[in-house]
C-alpha cells in the first residue's frame, strides 16, 4: 500500500513542473496520508443513498488528511454480512460495518465487533434518540452500534385523490383509512391503500406502536429463551382484517397492482394511501411534483388504542475486532465526523431518512430551509420513534430473525391466497418460529446476552 | 503405451502438467464439499468463535423438518418435469432441423444463441414477459380476470420457471441431440424408405434408437442441471414464492446459508442433496445406461 503511494507521490513529482496548484494541493494530501490509516467502512445501500454515502466518504476524505476511508459498496444488507462473515474467518475484515436492523442479535454475539460505547466513552450517547438507542443498546444501556440511517413506518396519502372521493381530514385510526378506502372504491379507485405485507410494516412496527409483544422475554431482550407470542396479540387480529379487506378490495399488495411493489404503486398515483418507510418520502415527493398533493403523518393506530414508539428501522455502524489502534482513532474519527449534525442534514436531505440525534432537529429548525419538504419527515419520524416506550417496543432481539421474516411472509403469503386463515399462518409461523430460536439458544450455549 | 514412451518419458511430468487444474478443482469443489460435510456434523457459528459437535442431530432435525421434505418434493416434481421438457423440446425441434425444411439451416444457428444468455438475466426477461399486468398473457387476465398471477398462484410461479427453464436449455440439447443426428448414415434412412417406413416411422424405429447415447447423455445432465441451475431462475422470478411454492432444494439451503446464517443446517442440507443426487446418477447409469447400445 504504502510502497504505491510512494510511486504515485513520485510519478507527481516528475509532472509537477507542468502542473497547476491543484496537482501541488493533491500531492501534499497524497504525502501526508502515507503514514495514515487507510481504513474501509462497508455498505449495503444502492441507488440514491449510495450516492449519499458516498458523499459522506468523500466529504470526510476531503475534510481532513490524516485517515482516508474506502467506502465500499456490497450491494445490499444480506450480502454485505454474507461477505463480512467471510472476511472476519479470514482473518480480513473491514474496520467499519454497516448492518441492518434484523442482524443486531447476530452481531452482538459474534465476538467480532467492539461497542462502540467502548471505543467512544466519551461522546454524548444520550443525544441518540430514544427508539434508535433501544434497538441498538444491550440490556444493560450499552450501545453497540452507532444509529447510521435510520427510517420509520409513517403513513401517506394521495390529498388529491382523497378529496376527488370526499376525503377531507387524513385517517389517524384504521377504522379512518377503511371508511376512506370504502369512499376511494365508491369513486372508482382500483387500489384505495397498498401494503407489501412484509413484516416489517404490518407487523412489527404494527406490534411496537400498539405495545404488542412479540415474543416473550420482552422480544427477547432478557434472555435467549425467549418463544414468540404474536399469533395472540391485536397484531393477528390486523392480518385477520388485512385479508377480509383485501377481499373487499379496499387493500391491495404487491402483486395485485400494476406498479408492482407498492412503492410505484403509490408514486404512480393508482394506490392513494399507503404505510411505508420515511426513507420513500423523496421518491415520493418527485414522482407527485405537479400532479398530486401529499399528505404525512404517523402511521395509524385502532381506536381506542394508546400509541407507542415505532422502531428504528435501517442500520447501524459496527467496529469490527482484529485492527490496531491507529486504525480505531481512524474509526472514530470517521464516526464523530457522521455525527456532526451538518454531515447528518445533507444525509436526511439526500435520503429521507430521518436524524440519529436529538441536536439535528434543532439545527433543521435554525436552518433557512427548514420548512422544505426535504426534512418534512425528520419531525415526524422522529416525534413516532419517541412516543412513550415500553419493554415490549425497544426492539426485537430474537436469533435467527432474518430467517424468521422469511417464514412469516411464507405462511402469511398463503393466507393471502386463501390456501390457510390467517390464524393458522401465524400459529404455524410461531411454530417454525420457536424452533428456530430454540436451535439458536442451542448454537449459542453458554453465551449471555451482553 | 506409444504416447507414454514417447511423449511422457518422465515420469512425473504429465502429474506436473495436470497438477495446476487438480488443485483448482481441489480448492474450489472438493474443499467445500468437505467442508460442508464436516460442518453438518457441528453446530456452526456465523462468525466462528464457537462450533460444538453434534454428531447426527442436524441430520436428524434437517429430516423431521416438514419444510425439508416439501422442497425436496418440489424439487423431485421440478427435475421431472423441467428436465424432461428441456430433452422433449429439444428433441422435437432437433428432428425438425434434421429433416430437409425449408429455413433449417439458419435455425440450426439461431437455435444456438440463448445459449450464450446468463440464467438471471432469463429470469429477468422472463418475469416481464410473465408480468400479469404487461406480460404476454396480460390479455388472458382481461378476459378473465385473475386467472394469470404468479405472485399468488403458487401453480402459475411454477409454469414460469419451467418455461424459462426449458427456453434456456434449448441450445445445449439441441446441438448435441442434432449432432446425434446428422451422424446417422443417410443410407440406413434411405434403406428405411425404400423398405416403406413413413417419416414417424422412420424417426420412432431408425432415428430415436441411434441417438439413444446422446438422448442418455442430455437426460443425465439435465437431471442434476435443472436442479441447480433453477436457483439463478428462482431468485429473479419468484423468490420462492408465492408462500414457497418454488422453494426448491437449491433455494432453501440459500436461504438457510446465506441470508439466514444457519451454517450448519444448510450443510446438512447440501450433504443430503448431494448424496441424492449421486444416488440419482447412479440409478441412471444401471437401470438406463445398461440398454444403451453405443456401438454403431
Amino acid at each position: 500500500m504504502i510502497a504505491e503511494e510512494g510511486s504515485a507521490a513520485s510519478k507527481q513529482e516528475g509532472t509537477m513542473k507542468f502542473t497547476t496548484l491543484a496537482a501541488t494541493a493533491a500531492l501534499f494530501s497524497c504525502a501526508a496520508s502515507a503514514q495514515a490509516a487507510n481504513f474501509e467502512f462497508w455498505y449495503g445501500n444502492t441507488g440514491p443513498v449510495e450516492v449519499a454515502i458516498k458523499a459522506q466518504c468523500d466529504a470526510f476524505n476531503a475534510a481532513q488528511s490524516e485517515h482516508k476511508v474506502t467506502c465500499v459498496g456490497q450491494g445490499s444488507y444480506e450480502v454485505l454480512v454474507q461477505k463480512a462473515i467471510a472476511a472476519y474467518r479470514a482473518k480480513n475484515a473491514p474496520l467499519l460495518l454497516q448492518v441492518l436492523d434484523a442482524g443486531t442479535l447476530d452481531l452482538m454475539l459474534s465476538d467480532a465487533v467492539v461497542p462502540v460505547q467502548d471505543v467512544l466513552p466519551d461522546v454524548k450517547w444520550d443525544s441518540y434518540i430514544a427508539g434508535a438507542r433501544a434497538y441498538y443498546e444491550t440490556t444493560k444501556g450499552k450501545l453497540f452500534a452507532q444509529p447510521y440511517n435510520a427510517s420509520t413506518l409513517l403513513f401517506y396519502t394521495n390529498k388529491t385523490e382523497l378529496e376527488k372521493a370526499g376525503v377531507t381530514k387524513t385517517p389517524e385510526t384504521w377504522e379512518e383509512v377503511i371508511d376512506a378506502a370504502r369512499k376511494l372504491k365508491a369513486a372508482g379507485s382500483t387500489c384505495p391503500f397498498v401494503t407489501n405485507a412484509e413484516p416489517w410494516i404490518v407487523f412489527e412496527q404494527f406490534s411496537a406502536r400498539h405495545g404488542l409483544p412479540i415474543a416473550s422475554k420482552h422480544n427477547g431482550y432478557d434472555g435467549l429463551d425467549a418463544e414468540y407470542v404474536f399469533n395472540k396479540t391485536l397484531a393477528a387480529k390486523h392480518l385477520a382484517n388485512l385479508v377480509d379487506w383485501r377481499n373487499e378490495g379496499l387493500v391491495r399488495l404487491n402483486g395485485d397492482t400494476k406498479g408492482g411493489n407498492l412503492v410505484a404503486a403509490f408514486s404512480s398515483g393508482e394506490c392513494a394511501m399507503i404505510e411505508a418507510s420515511s426513507g420513500s418520502y423523496t421518491t415520493f415527493t418527485k414522482a407527485f411534483e405537479g400532479k398530486y398533493d401529499i399528505t404525512v403523518s404517523m402511521a395509524p393506530m385502532y381506536k381506542g388504542e394508546e400509541r407507542h414508539n415505532t422502531l428504528v428501522g435501517g442500520a447501524s455502524i459496527y467496529i469490527m475486532k482484529g485492527h490496531d489502534k491507529t486504525e480505531t482513532d481512524a474509526a472514530k474519527a470517521f464516526l464523530n465526523f457522521l455525527r456532526k449534525p451538518e454531515q447528518q442534514m445533507s444525509f436526511v436531505a439526500a435520503t429521507g431518512y430521518v436524524p440519529v440525534t436529538n441536536d439535528v432537529l434543532d439545527a433543521i429548525a435554525k436552518s433557512p430551509d427548514a420548512k422544505s419538504a426535504k426534512y418534512a419527515t425528520a419531525a415526524i419520524g422522529i416525534e413516532s420513534m419517541s412516543k412513550p416506550a415500553t419493554p415490549d417496543t425497544r426492539g426485537i432481539r430474537l436469533g435467527s430473525y432474518l430467517q424468521f421474516r422469511q417464514i412469516w411472509t411464507e405462511e402469511t403469503q398463503k393466507a393471502f391466497a386463501g390456501q390457510q386463515t390467517m390464524q393458522v399462518a401465524l400459529d404455524n409461523s410461531k411454530k417454525r418460529g420457536d424452533e428456530l430460536l430454540k436451535r439458536f439458544q442451542q448454537t449459542y450455549k453458554g453465551v449471555e446476552l451482553p | 503405451m506409444f504416447l507414454g514412451s514417447t511423449m511422457f518419458r518422465h515420469r512425473w511430468l504429465p502429474i506436473f502438467l495436470v497438477a495446476p487444474l487438480a488443485v483448482l478443482v481441489f480448492l474450489f469443489f472438493y474443499a467445500p464439499v468437505f467442508q460442508a460435510f464436516y460442518w453438518s456434523f457441528f453446530l456452526e457459528r456465523p462468525f466462528g468463535g464457537g462450533s460444538e459437535y453434534v454428531g447426527w442431530d442436524n441430520f436428524a432435525r434437517v429430516l423431521s423438518d416438514p419444510e425439508f421434505w416439501k422442497a425436496s418434493g418440489r424439487t423431485v416434481l421440478f427435475m421431472a418435469t423441467a428436465s424432461s421438457l428441456a430433452v422433449l423440446v429439444p428433441l422435437i425441434l432437433a428432428i425438425a432441423a434434421d429433416r430437409a425444411v425449408r429455413m433449417s439451416l439458419p435455425a440450426r444457428n439461431i437455435l444456438v444463441w440463448p445459449k450464450g444468455i446468463a440464467g438471471a438475466s432469463i429470469g429477468l426477461v422472463f418475469s416481464f414477459v410473465f408480468n400479469p399486468f404487461v406480460g404476454v398473457l396480460a390479455p388472458l387476465n382481461s378476459l378473465f380476470p385473475g386467472i394469470w398471477n404468479p405472485s399468488f398462484d403458487g401453480f402459475d410461479a411454477y409454469i414460469s420457471l419451467i418455461v424459462a427453464h426449458v427456453w434456456g436449455n434449448i441450445p445445449f440439447n439441441f446441438v448435441i441431440l442434432l449432432a446425434g443426428l446428422r451422424a446417422i448414415p443417410h443410407t440406413i434412412i434411405q434403406a428405411g424408405a425404400m423398405d416403406g417406413a413413413g417419416p414417424w416411422r422412420r424417426i420412432l424405429d431408425v432415428q430415436l434408437p441411434l441417438i439413444m447415447p446422446q438422448l442418455f447423455l442430455t437426460l443425465v445432465l439435465e437431471f442434476t442441471e435443472s436442479v441447480t441451475s433453477a436457483f439463478a431462475l428462482i431468485d429473479t422470478i419468484t423468490k420462492g414464492g408465492p408462500g414457497g411454492a418454488t422453494t426448491l432444494l437449491v433455494y432453501k439451503i440459500y436461504l438457510d446459508g446465506f441470508s439466514s446464517y444457519d451454517l450448519s443446517g444448510a450443510s446438512t442440507q447440501t450433504a443430503i442433496l448431494m448424496v441424492f443426487f449421486i444416488l440419482v446418477a447412479t440409478l441412471q447409469f444401471v437401470l438406463l445406461g445398461r440398454h444403451i447400445n453405443y456401438e454403431r
